[in-house]
């Protein structure tokens, strides 16, 4: 028993050293003769490993191109929502260098910071970063390239706090473009809680009675009150309120800047409010009005385009009902016939009426009937065209 | 070893080969588990050494063969952890999974030494990272994947008890 154990014993360190000496001699084979050693293994016993190995590869490769495209789609996404805030922001920055340009002088650029509390339902005051080490006073105003913002009330070095024109205390002294009405323009503050929306509309109040204002008429401010300079934008008429004592008119006015989306002003000096801002906002106001026109005018061509096609195939449809051509699916084709000579200008063969080409087949060339035929269809469709754009222009 | 015990031993090992070049490819952690050494432990605590030192040869032969210029390098080091873990078993070996996992950490940590010295591609400071920072971490996951793979395999292997 002991002999058998250490026989086994010698065997086991004698295969040990085989493998060790078998292991050493692989390890030192040259190129050679060592790859077709591994050769060899690779396309017998690790071959069906190796076919493994490289399927897991592949689907691993695969999850991570999956991944990555994953990555780069949301890596886009955020690109783009990043460009449009950016491109908000940059024609927000634009439309303020611009009026900074146009103003020239005299004015303090802040930025407005909303800092009113959440249980405000209307924002009525702004923060500006700019205060009295920067020229701001008192009572200056505060505009945007849109129009009026507010007035500065309080005035600290670095900071100041602007009312905005939903602040109850807000006035300021208003005309129209044209200087034919004057009044003051107010908050609107009797609101119902449902429409907190209109409390950013204002009232012009104390208009003059022989004045009317249609709606769209642009107001700025009038200079009358000392605070605001002459012409700076306010907003534009809405509608007028009915009331019952007749000595004057009230009308609603729509601000032309939104208080919410305000994040840059300008701050005019006391010396460019007393000096007055020439036409700066109403050049604007007339070239939006006139960019407002072009498209109008661009909307209307294109109805009335769109009516003379409607007509001319109505007009069309007519004239082959009327001419008499046989079934439904005829006409149809006709039709659709017609259409085409007057799109593309092509004579395209019609066959003629039965009763026609039984009398005439002899006599009349089968050319002329159908020319006739087209020219009947040219002058109904003329004829229906006007009155379709007569009756369009009935109310 | 009986032929049940054997036919149980081959299947568990084949398992975890399988999982060496399917499962460990789809992870491709920087210390990857080293199921093949797992393989090699769990079948040459049940054989005698001179058989665990002709599988330790041939496990690393055949992973030798797809490295290229490390032939014979896991064989050797395939024979030493085979041979060494089948002749420390009465030692080592109990029915006690954190002695197992502890076994397989200095298997895979000593394969790896082996292998790293035999290759003799890394020399410096990259050998000494190798040595003392990825062979541990590689040792410590592979060990971790062997007490995991034991408990798995509970019911095909059979573990010594001490």
């Amino acid at each position: 028993m002991a002999k058998a154990a250490r026989f086994g014993g010698r065997l086991d360190t004698v295969v040990f050293a085989s493998c060790i000496v078998l292991a050493l001699v692989a390890s030192a084979l040259p190129n050679q003769m060592r790859d077709p050693v591994a050769g060899s293994l690779r396309r017998t016993i690790v071959a069906p490993l190796v076919g493994m190995q490289q399927s897991a590869e592949k689907w691993r490769s695969a999850w991570l191109e999956s991944e990555r495209k994953t990555l780069e789609r949301d890596s886009i996404a955020l690109q783009l929502a990043q460009a449009t805030a950016l491109t908000v922001e940059n024609d927000r920055l634009r439309k303020l260098l611009g009026l900074g340009s146009r103003l020239a002088w005299g004015f303090v650029p802040a930025e407005a910071l909303h800092t009113s509390g959440r249980t405000e339902d209307v924002i009525t005051t702004l923060t500006l970063t700019a205060g009295s080490k920067s020229g701001v006073a008192a009572y200056s105003p505060v505009v945007a390239p849109e129009g009026i913002v507010g007035l500065v009330q309080t005035v600290d070095p670095t900071m100041s706090i602007a009312i905005l024109y939903s602040h109850p205390d807000f006035r300021v002294s208003a005309m129209s473009a044209d200087g034919s009405a004057f009044g003051i323009v107010y908050p609107h503050l009797d609101v119902r809680p449902s429409r907190l929306a209109e409390r950013y509309l204002l009232e012009l109040r104390n208009v003059p009675f022989r004045s009317t204002l249609k709606p769209g008429t642009a107001i700025f401010s009038s200079g009358l009150g000392g605070a605001w300079p002459r012409g700076v934008l306010i907003g534009n008429i809405v509608d007028e309120v009915k009331e019952s004592d007749t000595w004057s008119r009230t009308y609603i006015v729509r601000p032309a800047a939104n208080p919410a989306h305000v994040t840059s002003v300008m701050i005019l000096t006391p010396k460019r409010s007393a000096q007055g801002v020439g036409n700066i906002w109403a050049d604007a106001s007339q070239v939006q009005s006139g960019l407002r026109t072009i498209v109008a005018a661009g909307d209307s061509l294109a109805r009335l385009a769109t009516l003379a096609e409607a007509a001319a195939r109505r007009a069309a449809m007519d004239s082959v009902r009327r001419a008499g051509v046989g079934d439904s699916l005829r006409s149809d084709t006709s039709a659709l016939d017609t259409s085409l000579v007057r799109r593309q200008g092509i004579a395209t063969p019609r066959p003629a009426p039965r009763v026609r080409r039984d009398s005439t087949r002899d006599t009349v060339p089968r050319d002329t009937t159908r020319r006739d035929t087209t020219r009947r269809d040219t002058t109904r469709r003329d004829t229906t065209v006007r009155r379709d754009s007569l009756s369009t222009r009935l109310p | 070893m009986n032929w049940t015990a054997a036919v149980r031993t081959a299947i568990v090992c084949l398992i975890l080969i399988v999982m060496h070049y399917t499962l460990r490819p789809l992870l491709g952690w920087r210390a990857s588990i080293d199921f093949l050494l797992i393989a090699l432990v769990f079948g040459s605590v049940r054989m005698r050494p001179a058989g665990a030192a002709i599988f330790g040869l041939l496990l690393g032969l055949a992973a030798d063969s797809l490295a290229h210029d490390a032939f014979g390098a896991g064989a050797l080091a395939g024979t030493i952890v085979g041979f060494s873990a089948s002749w420390l078993k009465a030692v080592f070996f109990a029915d006690n999974l954190a002695l197992n996992g502890f076994f397989l950490f200095i298997g895979k940590w000593v394969f790896d030494l082996v292998y790293v010295l035999m290759e003799r591609r890394m020399h410096g400071t990259e050998m000494l990272m190798q040595i003392i920072v990825w062979s541990p971490l590689a040792a410590a996951v592979t060990a971790l994947a062997g007490v995991v793979a034991v408990t798995l395999l509970r019911p095909i292997l059979e573990v010594r008890t001490a």
